[in-house]
């Protein structure tokens, strides 16, 4: 039976006139089981894979390793289907007609036949891929926890972007999806657009080679999720604004357009399925100022699975015209605060690298510099390294490089979210 | 009340005025919690196992209400502010507001010429002080004006004072001295009753003590006996008991168990040494960890009208010295009247006003010799002791009481 407990890190005490509270709600869940397990419902997998025409020679020879090392992963009685995906999706698997098939070990040899059989051919159309995942999870009713592993090589040529659009509000909400770009002829925002709407990841795969291990591990992780679908819960007090509800570790991701009424004072950000783990999120609420002295619950963050809240925690506030007090910074609230604000950086330093702005690149790159050395977090600083010459970490003095390896950029950018967690 | 006639009435008496039944608060929630319930029915706290008052008086009426007793309610359903529904977690489910903790705030007044106000103040975010007082109906009678202030760098330290506070009350309501012996005997009883109700007091803490690491509960003790003319006092820490009659000197009846008080015994000045860096480390208290929790006692008697006072360090931090609390007394009485729960209220919003840097509570018991002194014989001869002092004996005895006999 899994359990959830939520711990709550802020400074509750404003100074006269202060109105905004920030919180880190750090949420832990511990056994959870398996995918499938829970007695709530069946688990699903798909695998979305492209055998477009760019995919010949190496990359579908790994794919099919990949895809292979995938459905080793998959728990016996959990069903699944594999897509090959081009300009248009085709079921690999199963082939009898049925949209999916329950994982045993005669499925599995025959999934892995059909994996083998894969060629390289058409163009690329990601939008019809989710389109048919849809379809085939929708198949079947018993299921209740949906995952997906999507991987790409290229642009998504032969849809318009609003089709792809269209595909993904139509997945959204109905299954996740952990998304990995090949190579370099992929585009990071178009693919992080299909993880974010799925609750999933986006990452680089750079070599061909090294496409079996993480499939494994993505497969793996799925199946140690035992709880099909949690939700974040923030209340806050009528007259008060939710100003974000942000994920901050293991990455960052607003969830603030996800919000789902609950109540008036009550919204749900769906947070996908959970295996035994933590994740720390970032609350802000603005509110009305109250006098010196008086106190009051600025939200309350809950963790519910269906209707059931599972998890509370209490953020509170509290008007003082103590400085001492007052001023201080949560450490964790600081140290995530920066790291949103490198994500961001990275993202917005790379996209004005793109279209030649050198000057916003300089100045968001060097930020990002600043930050990452500020917060600890090394790995960027690592990759931003490879991008920029850091003059002055301290200062965010940075010169671009002159050239550049695609790779080292795309490794960079898909990695802008992940955070290092504040050392307590 | 007559004590020469009818002492098994009068004790019947006493029993019902004061029930003995243990008034708990739970530990998580501070909701109140029948004494010998394993668990919090508001919250489902486990309140461990039953204390040792649980036990006590079993002929005591489940639903006998104690007099005065602050209504400690379970938090309340309606938000005082918006009216919306109050949530488990003790804040408003519409507009946030926190429901006042009934144990933050709190009164008692058993009879009319007997009242305390205990009062979390402004800048601690938990009122660690209790009070527990019990009156007969009748001023001259007896009265018992017990303070805990709760120490705060210890765990749960709000439940265990008032749980301690209620304890030694409970001790002196029930342990009067009865009988027409000279007031030396009778002091010598109070005294012992002193000691035993700061053994219960103890005891309540250490029941209230959580298990595990952390700094167990402690508190300071002070509790003040009025028995007719006699005031018998009895402390362990820095809360005090003042005499503050009408018309003549007023006294600080206590002398801290504290640093302050260590070094203005060598010689610094009050001011002074109360105002410095360790002036709030006491030297002696209530709990697990105390070294020695028998409690210095004094006696005096209350030949002329006047109030007996007793309050934890968050009123004297502003007013320790006895002549400036006696002012303070006329000047509130001047504006507020002189019913004691007003008074008490009063000193604590002046302690409020001040700053209220630490929990406020203040007891008082209004004596006047000239009316209804029922429950002594009149004082033929001087009682003190010593006889150092004309119109009052002051002498601190050994906790055994046996300077007195």
């Amino acid at each position: 039976m899994a359990t959830f407990s939520a711990d709550v890190y802020q400074n509750e005490f404003l100074p006269d006139g202060g109105t905004d509270v920030h919180a880190i709600v750090t949420v832990a869940c511990s056994g959870a089981g398996e995918a499938g397990q829970s007695g709530s419902g069946d688990a699903a997998e798909i695998v979305l894979v492209d055998t477009s025409g760019s995919m010949s020679g190496e990359n579908i020879a790994a794919v099919q390793l990949a895809a292979a090392a995938a459905l080793d992963q998959v728990l016996d009685g959990v069903w699944f289907a594999v897509v090959a995906g081009s300009h248009q999706a085709l079921l690999a698997y199963p082939q009898d007609g049925s949209a999916m098939a329950r994982m045993d070990e005669r499925t599995r040899a025959e999934a892995k036949r059909a994996v083998a059989g894969f060629r390289a051919d058409g163009g690329t159309a990601m939008g019809t891929w989710l389109a048919l995942a849809t379809r085939l999870f929708a198949a079947v009713p018993s299921v209740t926890q949906r995952h997906a592993i999507l991987l790409t090589d290229g642009v998504n040529q032969h849809e318009t972007p609003d089709e792809l659009s269209a595909a993904i509000e139509a997945a959204r909400g109905r299954f996740q999806c952990d998304c990995r770009g090949v190579g370099s002829d992929w585009q990071v925002a178009e693919v992080r657009r299909i993880a974010t709407a799925l609750l999933g990841s986006v990452e680089l795969i750079a070599k061909p080679a090294e496409m079996a291990a993480d499939f494994e591990q993505i497969m793996r992780q799925a199946m140690g999720r035992g709880v099909a679908d949690a939700a974040l819960r923030v209340w806050a007090p009528q007259g008060a604004q939710v100003l974000f509800v942000r994920q901050v570790s293991p990455t960052v991701e607003d969830l603030t357009a996800r919000r789902q009424e609950v109540n008036a004072l009550t919204g749900a950000y769906p947070t996908g399925a959970w295996g035994d783990e933590s994740r720390d999120y970032h609350v802000a609420v603005r509110l009305p100022a109250k006098a010196v002295g008086q106190e009051q619950l600025a939200s309350r963050v809950q963790v519910a699975i269906g209707e059931a809240v599972v998890a509370q925690s209490l953020v509170k506030a509290m008007w003082s015209n103590d400085d001492t007090l007052t001023t201080r910074i949560d450490p964790a609230v600081a140290h995530y605060t920066g790291q949103a604000e490198l994500a961001e950086a990275i993202q917005d330093g790379l996209a004005a690298k793109a279209v030649g702005d050198t000057d916003t690149a300089t100045v968001k790159l060097g930020r990002a510099v600043q930050l990452a050395a500020e917060t600890g977090n090394d790995d960027a600083t690592t990759r931003l390294r490879k991008i920029v010459e850091i003059e002055d970490a301290g200062t965010g003095t940075v010169r671009l490089k002159r050239s550049v390896s695609k790779l080292d950029e795309m490794a960079l950018d898909t990695a802008s979210t992940k955070t290092t967690r504040v050392k307590k | 009340m007559t004590p020469s006639e009818g002492e098994g009435a009068g004790a019947a008496g006493a029993a019902v005025e004061h029930p003995v039944a243990e008034v708990l608060l739970c530990p998580s929630c501070t909701s109140p919690v029948a004494a010998g319930e394993r668990f919090c029915e508001a919250c489902g706290a486990d309140l461990g196992p039953p204390t040792a008052n649980a036990a006590a008086s079993p002929t005591t009426p489940p639903t006998a209400t104690r007099p005065g007793a602050p209504e400690l309610d379970a938090t309340p359903g309606t938000c005082r502010e918006c009216g919306g529904d109050v949530a488990q977690d003790g804040y408003c489910t519409q507009c946030g507001a926190r429901a006042p903790s009934p144990r933050n705030h709190f009164t008692e007044q058993p009879a009319p010429w007997v009242a305390a106000v205990c009062d979390r103040g402004v800048r601690h975010t938990r009122n660690e002080d209790a009070a527990a007082v019990s009156a007969d109906p009748e001023p001259g009678g007896h009265a018992v004006l017990v303070v805990c202030d709760g120490v705060s760098s210890s765990t749960d330290s709000d439940v265990a004072s008032l749980a301690a506070a209620r304890a030694a009350r409970d001790v002196l309501a029930a342990g009067r001295p009865e009988g027409t012996g000279t007031v030396a005997t009778r002091v010598a009883a109070s005294t012992k009753a002193l000691v035993a109700a700061a053994n219960a007091a103890n005891e309540a803490v250490i029941a209230h003590t959580a298990v595990g690491p952390g700094n167990p509960a402690s508190c300071t003790f002070v509790a003040a006996v009025v028995h007719g003319r006699d005031l018998v006092v009895g402390w362990v820490g820095d809360s005090r008991a003042y005499w503050l009659p009408d018309a003549a000197a007023p006294r600080l009846l206590t002398t801290d168990d504290s640093f302050a008080a260590e070094q203005i015994a060598e010689g610094v000045p009050r001011a002074t040494a109360e105002s410095g860096p360790q002036a709030h480390a006491i030297t002696r208290w209530l709990g697990i960890d105390a070294p020695d929790h028998t409690p210095r006692t004094v006696s005096l008697d209350l030949d002329v009208p006047g109030w007996v006072l007793v309050c934890s360090d968050g009123l004297w931090n502003y007013c320790s010295e006895a002549q400036d609390v006696a002012t303070l007394l006329a000047t509130t009485s001047r504006t507020g009247g002189a019913d004691p729960l007003e008074l008490a209220g009063g000193l604590v919003d002046w302690a409020n006003a001040q700053g209220g840097q630490d929990n406020v509570t203040v007891a008082l018991a209004r004596v006047d010799p000239g009316h209804g002194d029922a429950a002594t014989a009149p004082h033929t001869q001087p009682t003190s002791a010593t006889g150092s002092t004309p119109a009052a004996h002051r002498e601190e005895v050994q906790p055994d009481g046996h300077i007195l006999s």
